[in-house]
């Protein structure tokens, strides 16, 4: 035992450091990553709510250990990033099959890329790479909420694909990239997608990205096209809002969606803060069917020490179209209405 | 039997865990003291009358006009990437903004943490000039969608906050840090501004006669 205890005195003491960066070619291989996990109990006893990650009732279950590699050598750098466990396989990255499963293998790939700084302000990036569409991440430890947004959900999680990015000035830059089909590492109809986002600054501390993404998917019914709003302006040193607005349609009178969530955050102090997710989402018609709307409210605490964040969060929605199946506790009665608790930690290192 | 040569022999078992035992606790004692003097010879920053944290000098180079050491300073800034000339007043004085990153170990794995931001004032008078930096802020940083380390919030919070007791330790860290940057960077401009750049001796150019051999 007190060799044990010496041990971990050595690990804290000895080998854990912070130290300044200071200028080199190359930089250290970097490591970081994260783990979460959760308890999640609906008020009518089922997984009413269906948005990404917080699913499983009154269970204390696994979101994922995620790993991240990154290594930059003069010009050129490469990111690897691994993920483990029902969040971070079968949850938001297709197997090698290009299915969302649980029981077959899984590549484990969030991000899989190189890229290639020309000049400071000229890069070209190559490889499978989260999204750049939307606010909402798929690492629990760059959210704010747990819980996830319909906006999120229905949006794609990574853009496989070529992309080039220029910084204007500290104010202005665009990328611009061809793409595949979302969510696939291998586009079976050729690189079919177009994107771009438009990165605006206008003053300290607000930033806004104007994205932008269309292509037809391989047997889909018609030409995507998403336009998306991405922003957060810092207000005060305590006071921080976060905005995300997208339309998405599928030419050929194919459906789409649309939404709004706005999030407010307020920090108390350096480690306590609170924030409020509150969502309208539309599921448009598609043929002739009607749209489907979905209100969301959610709050959240964020409580740190270190490394670990500790989020408390309260869910309200509101399904005016019953199009989410939710039920009372008797399990059979459909409901508008469903409410749930949920305590997640994260820990990032 | 034991062995006559074996420097535990004829030692009860116990009594060598005990030699073991104190063994480790010796090294973890001296382990400890090493990291606390290291961290003891980081906080030396200084606080000047309204609390700020502050690295303050007077360097005097007699016989050295202050055009010249004007000149040098901004040659020196010009140099630093990571520094950006704010303003300059007259031909006295200067206020540059700048930066440096604060990288967090373990073993084999690094990667940054955050950064500290602050000013750097300087002003030059004939055969002598000061320099001060003060202002540190630091800027949480945090992995984005694409596993590249970004800053977290847009408000840098000033170092001599207190950040309360859960993450106290970190930020006294952050703390040392600074100290130790601004030390290597006072080291690095007083040289430059002394010109005691070290001489750079073009290495011999090799030839290679093929013809004869």
């Amino acid at each position: 035992m007190k060799i044990k205890t010496l041990l971990s005195t050595f690990t804290a003491l000895g080998f854990t450091a912070t130290a300044y960066a200071q200028e080199s070619s190359g930089s250290p291989l970097q490591i970081s990553g994260s783990v979460d996990t959760y308890y999640k109990y609906d008020l009518n006893k089922a997984s009413n709510i269906k948005t990404y990650f917080a699913n499983e009732q009154n269970s204390v279950s696994l979101g994922m250990i995620d790993l991240a590699l990154k290594k930059s050598t003069g010009k050129a750098s490469f990111v690897g990033e691994l993920s483990f466990g029902p969040r971070g396989q079968s949850q938001s990255i297709p197997n090698a099959a290009g299915t969302y499963d649980e029981k077959t293998n899984s590549f484990h790939i969030q991000n899989l890329y190189i890229s290639y700084a020309f000049t400071d302000k000229f890069n070209i990036a190559a490889g499978y790479m989260g999204t750049f569409v939307g606010y909402e991440v798929i690492s629990p430890a760059a959210n704010f909420n747990y819980s996830t947004s319909y906006l999120f959900g229905s949006g794609p999680f990574q853009n496989a694909g070529i992309k080039a990015s220029y910084t204007f000035s500290d104010q202005v830059s665009l990328m611009a990239g061809l793409f595949n089909d979302w969510n696939v590492y291998q586009d079976f109809n050729g690189v079919s997608h177009i994107g771009a986002q438009l990165t605006l600054s206008p003053l300290s501390g607000w930033t806004a990205y104007l994205n932008f993404l269309s292509g037809r998917s391989a047997g889909a019914a018609g030409t995507g096209t998403i336009f998306d709003l991405t922003t957060a302006y810092q207000i005060t040193d305590q006071f921080k809002m976060g905005l995300n607005a997208a339309n998405y349609t599928i030419s050929n009178n194919n459906g789409g969606y649309a939404g709004v969530a706005l999030y407010p955050q307020y920090a108390f102090t350096k480690a306590v803060a609170l924030g409020l997710r509150a969502e309208y989402f539309n599921y448009k018609g598609a043929a002739g069917t009607q749209d489907a709307a979905v209100a969301s409210f959610t709050l959240s605490g964020n409580i740190k020490s270190g490394g670990l964040t500790f989020i408390p969060e309260v869910r309200l929605d509101s399904d005016k179209d019953f199009s989410q199946g939710f039920l009372k506790r008797n399990g059979l009665t459909a409901t508008k209405n469903a409410s749930q608790f949920s305590l997640a930690a994260v820990y990032a290192f | 039997m034991l062995s006559s040569i074996d420097p535990n022999a004829g030692r009860k078992p116990g009594v060598f865990l005990g030699v073991k035992l104190m063994k480790i606790r010796l090294l973890a004692a001296l382990l400890f003291l090493s990291c606390h003097i290291a961290v003891a010879q980081g906080e030396n920053l200084a606080v000047n009358e309204n609390g700020k944290l502050i690295y303050y000098e007077v360097v005097k180079l007699e016989g050295i006009t202050s055009d010249l050491l004007r000149n040098r300073l901004d040659a020196y800034l010009k140099k630093q990437k990571t520094l950006k000339v704010k303003s300059a007043v007259g031909d006295s004085a200067i206020l540059a903004n700048g930066k440096f990153v604060i990288n967090k170990t373990l073993l084999v794995m690094s990667h940054p943490s955050g950064e500290v931001l602050y000013s750097f004032n300087a002003e030059v008078k004939e055969g002598k000039y000061r320099f001060w930096l003060s202002d540190f802020g630091f800027v949480p940083y945090q992995r984005d969608r694409y596993g590249n380390f970004v800053a977290a919030t847009a408000k840098a919070t000033p170092l001599e906050e207190n950040p309360g007791k859960l993450n106290e330790g970190q930020w006294k860290e952050y703390r040392t840090q600074t100290a130790k940057y601004v030390q290597d960077f006072a080291a690095k401009l007083k040289q430059y501004m002394a010109n005691e750049k070290p001489v750079e001796i073009p290495a011999p150019e090799k030839k290679v006669v093929s013809k004869s051999w």
